[in-house]
């Protein structure tokens, strides 16, 4: 009789043990997710940082959305709007008045891949300065072409 | 940094822009081939248009900015009056290459420019014909004052042309008088020493078709 009795409170508690098991949560892994911030970076040509310039960002309104000034790194941050993934960021210099850039950051297209901005994606700029020696070039032998075109010419009716 | 960025100036003073540079160019022109071949010019432009393309990524960082060379009092003594074509060119290539200035604004950034490279000319040209020494030193003494002030009056230019948004834009010229004051140093002495420089080797390249060569 005790025996069945032991046994009887064995079974409750392995059946108790097994339905408590999904209730009991000490080591459950939790995930939580925030989208944190945008950063962008304003610098002149060169590389000097763009500090203290006046930077407007624009949702894709045209509405003002966030304000603000770039620090001593050129850096600006700001938290993007739940549902909005595509702003305007226009830069205007302090220090340099008559300075001013803009871009426009697609927050789809980036997690796809194609809108990695930053000073890695122009043109080297060695590249850029031959580009236009190349044209000046161009424009000196055209004159040159002609000079001679004309010249032979001119021998062709004496 | 006196190049004026696409979208800061109103439209009535980049379309007045464009219309005085397109009307001096057309004069520039017509002068220019009254008194000789243009064509000819144009190797010699293309060379000197090289260095004014490529001065304007020498930067000098200063205090929370950084500027660079601009060289027009350089076209102006060495290209005489074509040095304003010259100088269209040079930041056409410069607002599609290097992104500095921009195209509605070309009009406008080319007067900043030009305007003193003609100027700096005059000072050349009348300076040559007032102290009728052949020294170099005297031409170079010329062309170093050439130099700064077109620099000089570029900045100003450009300070007149932001001022046009408004008085709260008059702390403009403050700024960029003040951080522009060492490259008005650096180019007098860089116009003054190609000036020498030319003045010994290459004479010719002094003077343009509308100033005397001497």
């Amino acid at each position: 009789m005790n025996r069945k009795l032991v046994f009887a409170i064995f079974v409750m508690l392995l059946v108790l043990s097994c339905l408590s098991i999904s209730t009991v949560s000490a080591h459950r892994l939790h995930i939580v997710h925030k989208l944190s911030e945008i950063e962008i970076e304003a610098y002149f040509g060169g590389g000097t940082p763009c500090r203290d310039a006046n930077v407007n960002v624009y949702d894709k309104e045209g509405n003002l959305y966030i304000e603000g000034v770039t620090d001593d790194e050129g850096k600006f941050r700001f938290s993007p709007k739940i549902g909005m993934d595509e702003y305007k960021v226009v830069v205007e210099a302090v220090h340099m008045p008559g300075h001013k850039a803009e871009t426009v950051i697609n927050l789809s297209q980036e997690a796809a891949g194609a809108g990695a901005g930053g000073m890695g994606t122009e043109m080297p700029l060695y590249t850029r300065a031959i580009a236009g020696f190349g044209y000046l070039i161009g424009l000196a032998g055209a004159a040159m072409a002609y000079m001679g075109w004309k010249m032979k010419k001119k021998y062709e009716n004496l | 940094m006196v190049h004026i960025s696409d979208g800061i100036l109103s439209l009535p003073v980049l379309a007045a822009g464009w219309a005085i540079t397109i009307a001096l160019i057309a004069v520039v022109l017509w002068w220019s081939k009254r008194k000789g071949s243009i064509v000819e010019e144009i190797p010699r432009l293309s060379v000197i248009t090289s260095a004014f393309f490529v001065a304007s990524l020498f930067h000098i960082a200063i205090g929370p900015t950084s500027v660079h060379l601009i060289l027009n009092g350089l076209m102006g003594v060495t290209l005489g009056i074509l040095a304003y074509p010259a100088i269209f060119i040079g930041l056409l290539l410069q607002a599609f290459l290097f992104g500095h200035g921009g195209i509605t604004v070309l009009g406008v950034n080319t007067i900043d420019m030009g305007v003193p490279a003609l100027v700096a000319h005059g000072i050349f040209k009348v300076g040559n014909k007032l102290i009728p020494l052949e020294s170099i030193t005297s031409k170079a003494v010329l062309g170093a004052l050439a130099g700064g002030i077109a620099v000089a009056l570029a900045v100003l230019l450009t300070a007149g042309m932001l001022c046009t948004l408004g008085i709260e834009y008059a702390w403009a010229i403050k700024a960029l008088i003040l951080y522009h004051i060492p490259i008005i140093v650096i180019e007098t002495v860089i116009v003054g020493s190609v000036v020498a420089f030319l003045a010994r080797v290459k004479p010719e390249l002094i003077g343009s078709l509308g100033g005397e060569r001497r």
